[in-house]
């Protein structure tokens, strides 16, 4: 399993990642000739995406817009998880932090401008992410797996009952009938306006995404992914990269909160805790870390699913989704995107530096 | 003053039942190197098994007998099958019994409905010491969880079968070299560690009742008291645990349960970040 290798990476001997690099850099020369898979998927998902709507009926727009802003919130667990390896087990404080911040900023304040309440959501995501990452993460003793995954973990348990006990925050109950968001004098109301805004959004967030991971910082990101210790001897700064991913996937997944928020139109405990941290964990692992499609594709065909059992097997989805689980990671580990996707096109290839000339094959 | 006692005695007998949870834990993690996600959901097998062996009519003590048996039993078989292929990789075995959890949890709740099933203490009424009253199935858990530690401990440290253990924790290979099957000493202790789950299960189920989330948060609480205590030793997960249970326990005395709930977390989480091995740093017993 390849996660299996990241553990045992430090005991290994040198020639096998050595071989690893050359087949990346070897990568390079053949990518022209080699028919790509990636774009096509991506490309498929997204004209599905554009048309949905005409074909669905009103309800099923509704849910298909809760799917989409799901997805976005697990592009953010994508990031730091199958980019960064960083076990975040607590996504969902994130996620439900900037739910809480624009709903409050809504009852209270009377603030319900897009323009002025995805920024703060984003905002809120990123900070509270920057303080528990770089708590987390950052300092004199590198921390270890474990120990991140536990203190997200703790994080969104210790979250989940800070809302259910605090009056301010409506306790058990959340905060309901959240305002709608408007634009200027225009209510943005749920249907196929709310669906194409949250599409654009997602669109662009994942095009971002795209770009960082393909990009220098992503190629550091992967290298200290497969193992850390070797980047660290390359002389960077390995804490401090992983709390810059952290704080950024904090950020797109305070976005995915606020527009959960103003989407449903309420904000309860349970956005914060446990239950949905673990479920977009399930989402990208379903669908497969490490690619950006995947956790999208993850996202759509659980809920999908979900969705289409929700009538009449409701009390057996949970057990049926355990087992999946269970099945992908012991048979499937890169998820569902490797059925089609090849692992050379999934490791991908990374942008090169500015003025050095293509290396060629080896 | 006897308030305080009073309190005290709380405060203790809810320790213990977090040392029973932990010190299955404990033992899986320092043995294997992974934190097993499901324990949580063995604790909620032990509790499930009592509960139906009193609603078959039987005694509840009889339940309470067999469900260290059978939960170790389905940890054996769990760990033949599926763990075992996750020991090289602590993530994944998280995950993994992570998904593992999630199946027992949703079938046992599938098998009681969303209801709080309540189950009679073995033992009731209280022992009286003066003005002071004592529940009786506190007291029983306290000298059970005693017996158990000890019992371990003993196994550990005293008997062949303890030292083959610690062999196979120490130094894996050099224990396979002098012909120990590391393979079938890590199946009895994940075994051994899922009927501590299960033990604490039945023991605690009449004071919480069975509802089928109440693993999730000994989980929780169990993972913290085994960071906090320190991996690899014996004596580590128990001194965390005792911690953890003291704190969990005492707080609310002092200030509002939330904020003591929520606090109990946070210094954990703060005193692991700054002292990464544990309050017990040495391994072995």
């Amino acid at each position: 399993m390849r996660r299996g290798k990241t553990c045992e990476a430090a005991d290994r001997p040198m020639t096998d990642t050595t071989q690893t690099t050359t087949a990346k850099l070897s990568l390079g020369a053949h990518r022209s000739r080699r028919w790509q898979v990636l774009p096509l998927i991506e490309i498929v998902v997204l004209v599905t995406g554009l048309l949905l709507p005409f074909v669905l009926k009103d309800y099923l727009t509704i849910y298909a817009t809760r799917v989409l802003i799901l997805c976005l919130f697990a592009l953010s667990f994508d990031l730091v998880w199958g980019y960064a390896g960083i076990m975040s087990f607590g996504q969902a404080v994130f996620f439900g932090t900037a739910g809480y911040g624009v709903a409050l900023l809504a009852r209270d304040l009377g603030v319900t401008s897009i323009l002025l309440v995805l920024p703060a959501g984003l905002l809120i995501g990123f900070a509270f992410a920057l303080l528990l990452g770089g708590f987390l993460l950052l300092g004199r003793h590198p921390s270890s797996v474990i120990f991140v995954s536990l203190g997200t973990l703790t994080g969104s348990y210790a979250a989940d009952r800070v809302a259910r006990g605090w009056y301010y925050l409506g306790g058990q109950n959340g905060i309901p009938s959240i305002p709608q968001m408007n634009l200027g004098s225009y209510d943005i109301t749920e249907g196929p306006v709310y669906y194409y805004l949250v599409l654009g959004i997602l669109l662009l967030v994942y095009l971002l995404c795209r770009f960082l991971v393909r990009s220098q910082f992503g190629l550091a990101l992967a290298g200290l992914r497969e193992n850390e210790q070797r980047i660290a001897f390359f002389g960077y700064q390995v804490q401090r990269i992983k709390a810059i991913i952290f704080s950024f996937a904090g950020a797109i997944a305070g976005l995915a909160g606020s527009l959960f928020a103003f989407h449903e139109g309420f904000v309860w405990p349970n956005m914060l805790g446990v239950v949905i941290s673990t479920q977009v964990v399930l989402y990208v692992l379903f669908g497969g870390s490490g690619t950006l499609i995947g956790a999208v594709i993850g996202t759509i065909a659980i809920e999908a699913v979900s969705f289409w059992l929700s009538d009449s097997y409701q009390d057996i989805w949970p057990i049926i989704l355990g087992m999946l689980l269970l099945l992908v990671i012991l048979f499937r580990p890169a998820g569902l995107v490797s059925l089609v996707l090849s692992e050379r096109e999934r490791v991908g290839d990374f942008g090169r530096p500015p003025g050095k000339a293509d290396r060629g094959s080896s | 003053m006897d308030n305080l006692f009073v309190a005290l005695f709380e405060i203790l007998s809810f320790g213990a039942i977090v040392v029973l949870v932990v010190l299955g834990l404990g033992i899986i993690a320092s043995m294997m190197g992974i934190f097993n996600f499901a324990q949580g959901e063995f604790v909620l097998l032990g509790a499930y098994v009592t509960y139906v062996v009193h609603s078959a009519g039987l005694p509840v003590w009889l339940g309470m007998l067999a469900a260290p048996f059978v939960v170790g039993a389905l940890g054996f078989v769990l760990e033949r099958s599926i763990v075992r292929r996750f020991y090289a990789a602590p993530i994944v075995a998280m995950l993994g019994t992570y998904a593992l959890g999630l199946i027992i949890r949703e079938i046992v709740r599938g098998l009681i409905g969303g209801l709080y099933l309540s189950v009679p203490e073995p033992l009731g009424g209280s022992v009286n010491i003066g003005t002071m009253h004592f529940a009786t199935w506190r007291l029983v858990i306290v000298l059970i969880t005693a017996l158990v530690m000890i019992g371990s401990y003993l196994l550990l440290a005293r008997t062949a079968f303890g030292l083959r253990i610690r062999a196979s924790l120490e130094n894996p290979a050099l224990a396979r070299a002098s012909g120990i099957s590391t393979s079938a000493i890590y199946g009895a202790t994940f075994a051994f560690g899922a009927a501590l789950a299960g033990l604490a299960g039945a023991l605690i189920v009449p004071v919480f009742s069975l509802f089928a989330d109440l693993g999730l948060r000994f989980l929780i609480q169990g993972f913290v008291a085994v960071m906090v205590g320190g991996i690899g030793s014996f004596a580590g997960p128990v001194a965390g645990a005792g911690v953890i249970g003291t704190l969990a326990a005492a707080l609310p005395w002092v200030m509002p349960p939330v904020i003591a709930d929520v606090l109990v977390f946070v210094l954990a989480i703060i005193f692991i970040k700054f002292r990464p091995q544990g309050l017990v740093s040495a391994r072995g017993v």
